[in-house]
């Protein structure tokens, strides 16, 4: 991780004076880095502990020492975890999961993005006000009338409960709404006068105006799928259709004491996240601050 | 004015709007709205999963249950566990990303690779973050307590704990939401006026005073906000709860009973008034959310 070598990089900053704001001392900006690089290593260290022990043997992760602290290059124990479940089972349903979820909430949220901004119906209003209303419902109290409509609509343990729920996105609904609100009217007016339908203004003239909002939704919609635990959790039953995390979870416990083992199986599945993260650092802090934001593009 | 007149049907007054808006809001009906009104519905029944047409109408009775203690574990213990775990996230959560914020609203590459290491914990599944926890908090092996030993202390079995299970949970959770909590406070920062910190400096103010006096009355809204949403989803945390403890020693909150009520135990009718009770306590909370972000605009 970039973070081990850091603290080494204040020893240049008193060089740098001139661009600091003036009247912090040197003391007090050298203080400030040196707490922020351990705030920030203490964020990771977890994660690091983790990968360490993975590359170490059974003995060595029983018993600690300062050797412990770096990792070996021992891959012995993601060989043998790979082997005790049905991991690319499980890789390949998050991915199509994930992969059809997005798919889908990017183009129901386009759509009624585009309807709910620039688009006048009757009912708009109101209509809006129902998609809000949605925003208020928490997942824990949709998990027993949905595993019961599930039953009767035989969708239990099938790809599709884990899909559709969450095809629509009352956030992506909100923030295609944002994005087109803030395009100039004029625009789609010409587009109008020149005879087009209001299926090739959105696709010819509103789609490329927002496709940074599709892209926040997107990784949105896509860690949250990968992410999922507790739905999927309950509403399948086999490995067949079970996304990685419920694989984990279950592989926890049935592998519970075999922990370094376990430690194998976090990093294996916890990388790919990390890697999408450290490459889309600047889409996924635009995702917090319009998810938290709520709402104001 | 003949002209207007004979100008060609708007695209943009179209009916094709509710077409628009039918695929987000069949999905909306279909998995949030039906199944919410269904649960207050399931939540008036001595409810049978096994077969649906056996269940027996009972009235509030199982509001009455809740509210009178009677259930196991009692409505007002896992009231009081939620409490805790709410209270305690809802406090330090948005104290602790107040000072992280504070801490790293600099600029520079370090500065900039703290905040990255910071909000990295928040991308990370909670499953497999749980487990990384349990394996440092493990009471024989663990990191923590062989730290411990260095100092001649012999820690707890954290999470075999009555005492230390929760403060273990919430040390996790701060964990992952810490760094998502920072962003928000960072970005509210960003948008301050600087005119007034620089009046405040003319006028003598230190550091201290200039952060009483000037910052904090302009991060209000922030902090509030924060506050709001942070209350939300820890009355929703589930994972963490399910993987480091499975709702033992003193952890069974109202989300974590939900989900046992209704799918391990089988009190179908129990856990869809829970759910309710849930469900109120969300939307209050959402409506509050949704008014002050009005007020903020």
């Amino acid at each position: 991780m970039t973070g081990t070598t850091l603290p080494g990089s204040t020893r240049r900053l008193p060089g740098r004076r001139a661009t600091r704001r003036p009247g912090t001392s040197t003391t007090g900006r050298v203080v400030r880095l040196v707490v922020a690089a351990l705030v920030g290593l203490a964020f990771i260290a977890p994660l690091y502990w983790v990968f360490v022990t993975s590359t170490l043997n059974t003995s060595q992760a029983y018993s600690f020492s300062w050797a412990s602290l770096v990792p070996h290059p021992n891959f012995s124990n993601y060989d043998r975890a790979w082997h005790m479940a049905p991991w690319e089972r499980f890789f390949t349903n998050t991915i199509f999961i994930a992969v059809c979820t997005v798919v889908l909430a990017l183009l129901t949220s386009l759509l009624a993005g585009f309807a709910f901004s620039v688009m006048r119906f009757r009912g708009r209003g109101a209509l809006f006000g129902l998609v809000l209303s949605v925003m208020m419902v928490p997942q824990s109290v949709l998990l027993i009338p949905d595993y019961i409509i599930a039953q009767h609509l035989h969708l239990l343990n099938t790809y599709w409960i884990q899909i559709l729920p969450f095809g629509a996105s009352v956030f992506g609904i909100f923030l295609v709404r944002q994005f087109f609100l803030n395009v100039p009217k004029e625009l789609f007016e010409a587009a109008e006068l020149d005879g087009c339908g209001p299926l090739r203004i959105l696709f010819w003239v509103g789609l490329p105006m927002v496709r940074p909002a599709l892209l926040v939704l997107g990784l949105n919609v896509l860690m949250g799928s990968w992410n999922a635990f507790l739905w999927p959790y309950v509403m399948t039953s086999s490995n067949a259709v079970r996304p990685i995390e419920v694989g984990l979870s279950v592989f926890s416990s049935t592998n519970g004491t075999d922990y370094t083992g376990l430690c194998a199986s976090v990093s294996f599945t916890t990388i790919p996240v990390l890697v999408v993260f450290l490459l889309l650092q600047k889409q996924f802090i635009t995702g917090a601050f319009s998810a938290a934001g709520g709402v104001r593009g | 004015m003949s002209v207007a007149a004979r100008r060609p049907r708007r695209a943009m007054n179209s009916p094709i709007a509710y077409f628009f808006v039918l695929p987000a809001l069949v999905i909306f009906f279909v998995f949030t709205i039906a199944p919410t009104l269904y649960t207050a519905f399931i939540s008036l029944f001595n409810w049978n999963p096994l077969n649906i047409s056996q269940s027996k109408f009972i009235g509030l009775s199982n509001y009455k249950n809740a509210f009178a203690g009677q259930a196991n574990p009692s409505f007002w213990d896992t009231a009081k566990t939620s409490a805790y775990f709410v209270v305690a996230m809802v406090v330090l959560g948005p104290l602790l990303a107040l000072l992280i914020a504070l801490l790293l609203q600099r600029g520079g590459r370090l500065m900039s690779a703290a905040r990255t290491a910071t909000f990295l914990p928040n991308v990370t599944p909670l499953v497999a973050t749980s487990l990384v926890w349990m394996w440092i908090f493990n009471g024989q092996f663990g990191l923590a307590n062989q730290v411990l030993k260095v100092f001649g202390i012999g820690g707890p079995n954290w999470l075999e704990s009555n005492t230390w299970a929760m403060p273990v949970v919430i040390f996790v959770s701060l964990w992952h939401e810490l760094g998502f909590i920072a962003i928000i406070i960072l970005g509210g920062l960003t948008t301050m006026s600087s005119e007034l910190s620089e009046a405040a400096k003319v006028d003598g103010c230190n550091v201290f005073q200039e952060f009483i006096h000037i910052t904090l009355p302009q991060l209000r809204p922030v902090m509030f906000f924060v506050v709001v949403i942070s209350t939300i989803s820890s009355l929703q945390a589930f994972t963490q709860f399910y993987t480091m403890t499975q709702g033992n020693f003193g952890t069974s909150t109202l989300s974590y009973e939900i989900y046992y009520q209704a799918f391990v135990v089988y009190h179908t009718g129990y856990a869809a008034a829970l759910a309710i009770v849930l469900l109120v306590i969300t939307a209050v909370l959402s409506i509050l959310q949704f008014v002050l972000n009005r007020t903020r605009d």
